[in-house]
């Protein structure tokens, strides 16, 4: 079954009295346990498409189907509930509250999703052993590695049990090694069968996906498996 | 996300910045403290003036005051006797709905008991005065008919000439003491209540318990029952046979100008009817010359509450434009905040959070910081009012009540939702993407 659907895709931005199309077109169709990157250099595109396939955003036309719902002019909170029923997030710069611990960073999905105080606290502490937090889990933010930080994220992009989690440069602050630990980290979720998007200009970490979506100028360039 | 959350989130993020809330809170505090000290302060100007209205004699109370006579009346001044005994008959005699009727003589004279002598105020009155004045009686008995009939030699003192002429006495000792007044003996029959307001009551009672000396203090303010404590009465007719008969050939008790002629209205629901039966009766005895006037209490008494409740209305004027500079404060702390805070907002929409998330979580912060600030004025109001009533004692001690209280703490809040819903406006309406990439 196919999670997300595009078909003639456009984003366009006005500034000043231009028109600048960041998406030009975009057919695109993922399915269900894909693991893809899409791939471009900045300003190609990329990150608007991941916006849109994250419910960050909508088109400016074309039409944008996700887990079978259509969502091509959908309102903010619309997109607020897909986010956070369907979709898990992982940045580049983790994005965590440095205010809170790692539990309650974890539960913040779902606290918007209005399960119970107690449940929340067992799926957040269930989640955060599973990427190997457990010992960490009254820290906050500050006092952890860079690569804690990142499966701190991870654990948050999986606590709601959403249909697909984009990854947006997962790597990018940080070093090859702690890198290498989060993509094997996206390998095992592919592996578990989930569907996995990351976002990256880095071909070395396309390489780990098993569909590689090459964008440039908002236009799908290329596609091709490594 | 429920509410119970979003109050904890609120208050970790007042937590987190607390000179940075308390300087946000400030304007409520002082908004609310000076709430609760103006509608302290004029809750107590108010009881006070109320205790007052009663000891004084209430709205019953009508004086019939001489009055300049007009223009076209004046060549028949002559034909009017003034105000004599003889208007208190007719006034009585005009209505029974004037329960009580004093008219009254008045002398400065020379008053005596042993060494001690005083020059006093002196009132000559029939039985009523006790009624039309409120008086009540500690010990002994007031005035009678039967005095005023046989013009007897009786007096009733008011607890400041007992303490002044036997000064160690309890009052019911001094029944049966003579007095000189003007060189005249008279007999001691009653000794009247001691008249003070509730707070010199309270501090009598507790200097009593502990067996201290009265301070002098208390003593030297201004007391508005001093004049009623000084009281010296005698019969009215002893007064006029005494002190007033023999100076003009043709005066006698009936005709003799009375000083003072007060009357007591029994029912006010009959008041107006009852002044005009009252008018009718004196236009009798004074011949038509309109030498008199009746003065109620209505104006006066309307006067004491006017500028009470224009008190009320200046103080709580400030207090508001205090809470609303308050408000305001909170406002711009939070649009600071929120500026601040732009990237966890955007993290928070990012996992789910709705743009109605996003609003009451900033609303609640700030009724939050409202509500703090509120009570922490509320203390402050107690403090301000301590303070008061050290710097600048009043005859009327502020009180504070609940409903005070809980109308400052409501205002607070309000302003607190007031001053929110912009801040929360604006965070509501953050784009996703731009809060994400703010640096």
């Amino acid at each position: 079954m196919a999670l997300v659907l595009l078909e003639n895709v456009v984003k366009s931005y006005r500034i000043g009295d231009q028109e600048i199309r960041a998406l030009d077109g975009i057919n695109l169709r993922i399915d269900e346990g894909e693991f893809i990157a899409i791939i471009g250099p900045s300003g190609s595109g990329k990150s608007t498409l991941m916006h849109l396939l994250g419910c960050l955003d909508t088109p400016s036309s074309g039409r944008m189907q996700l887990f079978g719902r259509d969502l091509t002019s959908a309102r903010a909170d619309t997109l607020a509930q897909v986010r956070n029923k369907e979709i898990g997030f992982v940045f580049q710069s983790f994005n965590l509250l440095p205010k809170i611990d790692v539990v309650r960073n974890i539960e913040l999905p779902l606290l918007y999703s209005g399960i119970p105080a107690a449940e929340r606290r067992k799926r957040a502490i269930e989640v955060a052993e599973s990427v190997g937090l457990g010992a960490r889990l009254g820290n906050r933010p500050t006092q952890l590695s860079g690569g804690q930080c990142q499966r701190v994220a991870i654990a948050r992009a999986l606590v709601n049990r959403p249909r697909i989690i984009f990854g947006d440069e997962p790597t990018g602050n940080l070093d090859s090694a702690t890198g290498e630990m989060v993509l094997q980290m996206f390998r095992d979720l592919h592996a578990a069968g989930r569907t996995v998007v990351l976002v990256t200009h880095d071909p070395d970490v396309a390489a780990v996906t098993k569909r590689v979506i090459e964008i440039r100028d908002g236009k799908v360039r290329r596609e091709y498996n490594p | 996300m429920n509410l119970w959350i979003t109050l904890e989130t609120g208050l970790r993020e007042i937590a987190a910045h607390k000179f940075r809330s308390f300087l946000s809170m400030l304007g409520i505090v002082l908004g609310v403290s000076s709430l609760i000290a103006t509608m302290s302060l004029t809750n107590g100007i108010e009881r006070g003036t109320k205790a007052f209205m009663q000891q004084v004699g209430g709205l019953e109370l009508v004086t019939v005051i001489g009055k300049e006579i007009s223009a076209e009346m004046i060549e028949f001044a002559n034909l009017s006797p003034g105000r004599t005994v003889q208007d208190a008959r007719a006034i009585r005699a005009s209505t029974p709905v004037v329960t009580e009727i004093s008219p009254e003589i008045n002398i400065g004279a020379l008053l005596s008991s042993g060494p001690i002598s005083q020059r006093m105020q002196v009132a000559g009155a029939w039985p009523d005065y006790f009624g039309v004045n409120r008086h009540e009686i500690e010990a002994g008995r007031f005035l009678t008919q039967l005095d005023v009939d046989r013009a007897a030699h009786s007096v009733v003192i008011g607890d400041s000439i007992l303490k002044r002429f036997w000064p160690n006495l309890p009052a019911e000792d001094a029944v049966g003491r003579i007095l000189t007044i003007n060189q005249t003996p008279f007999k001691v029959v009653g000794v009247l209540k001691v008249y003070e307001r509730e707070q010199d009551k309270r501090i009598r009672e507790i200097v009593k318990a502990r067996q201290q000396p009265t301070s002098s203090k208390s003593q030297n303010r201004w007391d508005p029952f001093r004049r009623k404590n000084e009281s010296v009465i005698i019969p009215l007719s002893t007064m006029f046979f005494e002190y007033k008969s023999g100076q003009l050939p043709e005066d006698s008790l009936d005709s003799i100008r009375l000083d003072n002629l007060s009357f007591r209205v029994g029912d006010l629901d009959r008041f107006r009817e009852t002044l005009s039966k009252v008018r009718n009766a004196l236009n009798i005895t004074h011949r038509g010359v309109d030498d008199f006037d009746l003065q109620t209490r209505e104006e006066w008494f309307q006067g004491m509450e006017a500028s009470i409740s224009a008190t009320r209305l200046s103080g709580g004027l400030i207090a508001a434009i205090s809470l609303v500079v308050g408000g305001i404060g909170i406002t711009n702390i939070m649009l600071a905040s929120i500026t601040e805070r732009v990237r966890e907002i955007g993290i928070r929409l990012a996992v789910g959070a709705r743009g109605g998330d996003i609003f009451l979580q900033i609303l609640v912060e700030s009724v939050s910081v409202a509500f703090i600030g509120g009570i922490i004025g509320v203390a402050a109001g107690f403090g301000l009012i301590k303070l008061l009533i050290v710097i600048a004692p009043s005859e009327n001690v502020p009180f504070v009540s609940l409903d005070s209280i809980v109308i400052s703490v409501v205002f607070a809040i309000i302003a607190g939702v007031l001053s929110g819903i912009y801040p929360a406006l604006r965070a509501s309406r953050l784009d996703p993407i731009s809060a994400l990439r703010y640096e």
